[in-house]
């Protein structure tokens, strides 16, 4: 096991270092790149080449990503060039926001999903079970935002019960009630979102179990239906479940960009497409960054997890998700 | 595979006349080829068939835009503005600008299709050469393509679409680079490894030694034996890239103002829903509908390539059934 988790973690170093070179090549290599952004036009030569010179961006790129390596490690994401605000100070509150909207959502979903998915493989292409069909066929096939614009459409603007947008109202900042009456709409759309894929996943995972052997063997010797499906099919069915859920566990900080920006929610994904307006390069690396560690992170504990439920699989087995 | 399907199919379609694959052939007649026989069971899946319909009547719109269109969508007419649907000859009314909504629509699925299926050849023929080099190579080759996927698959397609958008700027030949560039993993890794399998047989062996290059197994004998999973892969594609085109262009980080496309309607209505709800709801709908049909099309290939799976899922259902009624 040890050695299996060296292993993944050395592999996961190696992927995010790649990303962080990536992400940065590929921001130097847009036209212009930081130094256009960074370096005011209306500055005569002389002056330009000593600001250059003073934020680094005279240096070559390979040389200006170790510097930026350097600092990233030691926690220092550098200054944002309007206001010259730390980046921490506009990311952290922005993970925070996120997350508060995402949990709440992925939970929800959650208690939905497994149950429903549980119950549909136990009474297959019935009236519950098409139902799940037909939400997971429009869930996949409906621009969620759209179905955002509607709920906004209906809920605050026709019926007025619902506030349209933002976290908080204006004068209630930090009110915990207000602070549900705004995450409804929002969390509606991302529950729709993942119970289309949550409920199948979780149905055709038990509908598995169920075909095994030993199943019919608890069957034939007797075993009550209702022990059969919760206490031999349902724990080995949850296994599968488990990985998924640990490979979504990203979403919780990288959050759901096109659901943000249509409830102006302040998160992640809404300052991440402001950063990206604005071309802000420090904020979105250090976006670019903690959502690949997040990433990366989710699958290695998905991995993990996956060796810790089901004795089954071997710890030293080779290549992983490779 | 062919012995299962003569066992099972009188089962399944008793009103039909005896399918053509289930007769025993005069050997003299060539036995259907595999895109019969699945275009045989596709046109017997009501929804595959009812998606292909839907979708080709939005292909032709799309292509007879000039025709079908009453209106030039980008005329503005700041008279007629906000008019009801119906009113005069606007069929579903007008926009803020007076623009007519259904010559917008129609005009928007030249591009929203466009967009969809140029991804999705694109992701295709890039996702199949690195999967195939990788899986029939193997080694090095291997290593090095893997990686590359699982650095693109550590941030979300829709995050690399709005940074490279954003920085490189807002052109059409962009958006569908970018769209393939992130979509091309799956398609890869679902090659990969089917060749891994693939490689192992013994019609691979004897091209081998009767003096096959390795790039006319790769592309004559593999290709084609890999060739069902990776259509279905395609067309459940061209809905996703569809949908990525509608989020970016929603952010305004897609097609730009003079060009329409369903997504730049949609980000347009939120603006106005005080005044025209309904203007957010058109274009919402084509979009569902488009991805819908394109959705439905390729689970229809898939359950046409393998039916196995689903028969035996309700035999099982229906094996449960009889068991707890007797009693048992």
């Amino acid at each position: 096991m040890t050695e299996y988790l060296i292993r993944r973690l050395l592999q996961s170093i190696l992927v995010l270092f790649l990303v962080s070179v990536a992400a940065f090549g590929l921001m130097h290599a847009a036209p212009g790149g930081p130094t256009q952004m960074m370096i005011s036009p209306g500055l005569s030569p002389e002056t330009a080449a000593i600001q250059k010179h003073n934020l680094g961006l005279d240096k070559p790129v390979p040389t200006q990503y170790v510097i930026w390596l350097k600092n990233m490690l030691k926690g220092d994401m550098g200054y944002t060039f309007k206001n010259n605000v730390p980046v921490g100070d506009v990311i952290w509150p922005a993970v925070k926001n996120t997350l508060v909207l995402m949990s709440f959502s992925w939970v929800l979903s959650l208690i939905i999903a497994i149950p429903w998915g549980i119950y549909n493989s136990t009474r297959e292409y019935g009236l519950s079970d098409q139902t799940a069909n037909f939400v997971t066929y429009i869930g996949f096939a409906m621009p969620t935002f759209w179905f955002g614009i509607i709920l906004q459409e209906f809920f605050s603007l026709k019926m007025d019960w619902l506030p349209l947008s933002d976290m908080y109202s204006m004068d209630k900042q930090g009110n915990v009630g207000d602070l549900f009456m705004h995450l409804i709409l929002p969390s509606t759309v991302l529950v729709l979102v993942n119970l289309a894929g949550y409920v199948k996943y979780s149905r055709s995972s038990m509908l598995e179990v169920l075909e095994q052997d030993y199943i019919r063997t608890a069957r034939a010797k007797g075993v009550p239906e209702r022990k059969v499906i919760f206490r031999h099919a349902l724990r080995n069915a949850l296994i599968p479940i488990i990985t998924v859920l640990g490979m979504d566990l990203a979403s919780l900080v990288a959050g759901a960009t096109l659901t943000e920006n249509v409830f102006n929610w302040p998160g992640m994904g809404r300052l991440f497409v402001d950063m990206a307006r604005s071309r802000e390069y420090s904020v979105l690396m250090a976006i670019t960054m903690i959502t690949a560690v997040a990433v990366v992170l989710g699958n290695l504990i998905a991995d993990i997890l996956y060796k810790l439920v089901d004795p089954r699989v071997q710890i030293g087995r080779k290549g992983g998700k490779a | 595979m062919s012995d299962m399907n003569a066992a099972t199919a009188p089962n399944v379609q008793p009103a039909e006349p005896m399918a053509p694959e289930n007769a025993p052939l005069p050997p003299s007649k060539k036995p259907p080829g595999p895109w019969k026989l699945v275009w045989q069971k596709f046109s017997h899946n009501p929804y595959a068939m009812t998606g292909l319909v839907v979708l080709l009547i939005f292909v032709l719109v799309a292509i007879f835009a000039k025709q079908v269109a009453p209106f030039d969508p980008a005329k503005v007419d700041m008279m007629n503005s906000n008019l009801k649907p119906g009113s005069g000859k606007h069929l579903l009314g007008t926009d803020e600008l007076g623009r007519d909504i259904f010559s917008r629509l129609v005009y928007s699925s030249r591009i929203s299709l466009m967009v969809g299926f140029s991804v999705a050849i694109i992701a295709v023929f890039l996702g199949s050469l690195i999967g195939a080099i990788s899986g029939y190579f193997g080694g090095w080759v291997d290593t090095i393509f893997m990686r590359l996927i699982d650095v693109m698959i550590s941030l979300p397609g829709l995050f690399i679409n709005i940074l490279v958008m954003a920085i490189f700027g807002t052109k059409m030949i962009y958006l569908i680079l970018i769209l393939a560039l992130t979509s091309w993993t799956g398609v890869a890794r679902l090659v990969r490894g089917q060749f891994l399998q693939l490689r192992e047989m013994q019609y691979v062996e004897a091209a081998r030694a009767t003096g096959v290059s390795s790039w006319g197994i790769i592309f004559r004998h593999l290709l084609r034996n890999a060739s069902f999973p990776i259509i279905v892969n395609a067309t459940l594609m061209v809905g996703g890239a569809i949908l990525s085109e509608s989020g970016l262009s929603y952010l305004g980080l897609g097609i730009q103002m003079p060009q329409t496309s369903w997504g730049i309607m949609l980000s347009n209505s939120q603006e106005f829903m005080l005044i025209n709800p309904m203007l957010a709801v058109y274009p919402g709908l084509c979009i569902l509908i488009v991805v819908l049909a394109v959705n439905f099309i390729g689970d229809g290939i898939r359950d046409a390539l393998d039916p196995r799976q689903k028969k035996s899922r309700r035999r099982l259902a229906k094996w449960r059934k009889n068991f707890s009624k007797s009693g048992i």
